[in-house]
């Protein structure tokens, strides 16, 4: 009973959630318009905004030696949580299943676990940075918590599930799924859609002054 | 004997062993256990009828050493009938490992409690006094953290999956323990390489402060002062926390090897591999978690203080001087303590700064 309604309705109403939330937070974010600048430009707002949306995949100096630990985390658990979600063969089935139809070559299951290691171990780490490093600490609330226990708990119950023979443990990583995608467009999860916009418009507004920025 | 004339029947039409498994087939259909009592009812001996499945199975069981026959199906250990040690193994894990282990980790916790209801929580004698040490930096206490948190995660499942079946059966039902394990099995399986990760962290980061040293010895002679009243001098870190540290890494190394012979069975590990591989494991492992419930203990309700450095950073500079003198003296010394007020405003920042936290680390050596 309670796994039909985790299956059915309960999907297809996060899903929705998900879809209608974030396309609402990007439209009101690119609703919101730009201040008129008046001034000559002296350089190319676009290149400027292409150059800052790349560029900043490369840390800048100070970061890279000061927050060598934080950065090495930070794309440890972005690139091994990407890999899961896109090139593991259940969700892949499952997007092709219940979403697109699509369906393309999934990891091998050994890329799978390195994955999932370098993703647990580099959450974990940002987490515990988080809550132990005074500035991060003070800067961080309630809403960056719920984020990464989700997060967490969503990774978790989807490697407790990983023989794939025991339906309640694909249920309970399902239902945590669902409620990380109702959660996410009211949150700061957004970042994963919305820093290409903050990248984007700081690239051009810099471009458009004519600095290398 | 027979099982490699078994083996060594392969003359490709199948016909001669096809025979012969069609003669065992009628050996089994025999009412041997029917001829047997019969005999004996007559007073001859038993030992006449031979039941030539038994007779194969105890041939094979009695070898030194599990000879390998010859099969076309590729894989280790294809070719072994079966393996004498695989019983020698199981037999172990359920008469000896599970129970002796269940009782040591109960006896461990039956004796804290009673050393708490006699000794009570370890007071700061003189108090918490109105100025602080810097102990440990934020990259110290994250690395001490993230192999709590993944040794503790390894520690539940582990214990899960041993004594599950006489503990958890009973008060789950089999169907829910079934998922119960399958899903530790998965977890642990996939969190054991962080171990490996977490461990060469905390080896890199703590092992200099580790070095055994002058005093060390004096301090474990006169029990860490734990069991008398008066406190003994030590450094930067105890000798019961320098020999932990040790434990952790030889015994977490024998963990972490034995648990990757487990898990990846890529390398051409048998199956005698395997099994001394899994009893190293959970020894170790249970001696690990041993010493861990004895650490937690004396770092929450077993002293007052002790946790403090590893939550905030800071330690009372009374408690410092009573459990670790020898360190906070020099510390002292060297004008590290600060006053309370000036920690709360500190820990808006790091608490230790990259120069003072090497000046506290050599302070510990």
């Amino acid at each position: 009973m309670i796994g039909q309604f985790i299956d059915g309705p309960l999907w297809t109403f996060s899903l929705a959630v998900f879809l209608i939330g974030v396309i609402w937070r990007i439209v009101a974010i690119l609703m919101a318009g730009n201040r008129p600048d008046l001034a000559t430009p002296k350089g190319s707002a676009g290149a400027g905004a292409l150059r800052a949306l790349f560029s900043r995949f490369l840390p800048e100096r100070t970061v890279a030696t000061h927050g060598r630990l934080q950065l090495i985390a930070g794309y440890l658990f972005h690139l091994g949580l990407l890999a899961l979600l896109f090139f593991a063969q259940p969700h892949i089935d499952f997007i092709a299943d219940r979403i697109t139809g699509l369906s393309w070559p999934a990891m091998p299951h050994w890329a799978f676990i390195v994955a999932a290691e370098l993703a647990f171990a580099g959450l974990i780490l940002l987490w515990l940075y988080r809550i132990l490093n005074p500035v991060t600490r003070l800067l961080s609330d309630l809403d960056d918590h719920i984020g990464t226990i989700l997060v967490f708990l969503v990774m978790l119950t989807g490697c407790l599930a990983l023989a794939q023979a025991f339906e309640p443990l694909r249920l309970i990583h399902l239902l945590l799924a669902e409620l990380l995608l109702i959660y996410f467009p009211f949150s700061k999860l957004m970042h994963a859609f919305t820093f290409i916009m903050s990248r984007g418009y700081t690239g051009a507004t810099m471009g458009r002054k004519g600095v290398n920025a | 004997m027979i099982r490699s004339k078994i083996l060594q029947f392969d003359s490709g039409d199948g016909t001669p062993a096809g025979w012969l498994l069609l003669l065992l087939l009628l050996l089994y259909s025999l009412p041997l256990d029917t001829i047997a009592k019969e005999a004996v009812s007559r007073g001859l001996p038993s030992a006449a009828v031979l039941n030539p499945a038994a007779e194969l199975w105890r041939d094979v069981r009695q070898r030194d050493q599990p000879t390998t026959g010859s099969t076309q199906v590729r894989g280790v250990d294809s070719g072994v009938l079966i393996n004498a040690y695989g019983d020698r193994w199981r037999k172990f894990r359920m008469q000896q490992l599970i129970p002796i282990g269940g009782y040591m980790l109960m006896g461990i916790v039956v004796v804290l409690a009673v050393f708490y209801l006699v000794r009570g929580k370890v007071p700061i004698e003189g108090g918490e006094s109105d100025r602080k040490l810097p102990r440990y930096s934020t990259y110290e206490r994250m690395i001490h953290w993230f192999i709590a948190s993944i040794f503790l995660f390894l520690a539940i499942t582990g214990l899960i999956l041993l004594f599950g079946r006489p503990v958890l059966i009973p008060m789950l039902g089999k169907e829910t323990f079934s998922i119960l394990a399958s899903a530790c099995k998965e977890g642990h399986n996939l969190m054991g390489p962080l171990f490996l990760l977490a461990l060469i962290l905390v080896f890199i980061k703590f092992v200099r402060r580790n070095i055994y040293q002058k005093g060390d010895l004096s301090w474990l002679l006169r029990g860490g002062g734990i069991i008398g009243p008066k406190h003994v001098p030590s450094n930067f870190f105890n000798m019961g926390e320098k020999t932990m540290f040790w434990m952790l890494v030889l015994v977490g190394s024998l963990i972490v090897v034995s648990g990757l012979v487990l898990v990846f069975p890529l390398f051409g590990q048998g199956r005698e591999w395997m099994e001394l591989a899994h009893v190293g494991h959970a020894i170790g492992a249970l001696l690990m978690i041993g010493v861990i419930i004895g650490h937690i203990y004396i770092g929450t309700i077993g002293m007052e203080g002790a946790i403090e450095g590893m939550k905030t950073g800071y330690c009372d500079l009374n408690w410092a001087k009573e459990h670790h003198d020898l360190w906070a003296s020099r510390a002292e010394a060297r004008g590290e303590a600060l006053s309370n007020e000036a920690v709360g405003q500190l820990r808006d920042l790091d608490p230790l700064p990259s120069s003072l936290g090497a000046r506290t680390q050599e302070a510990g050596k």
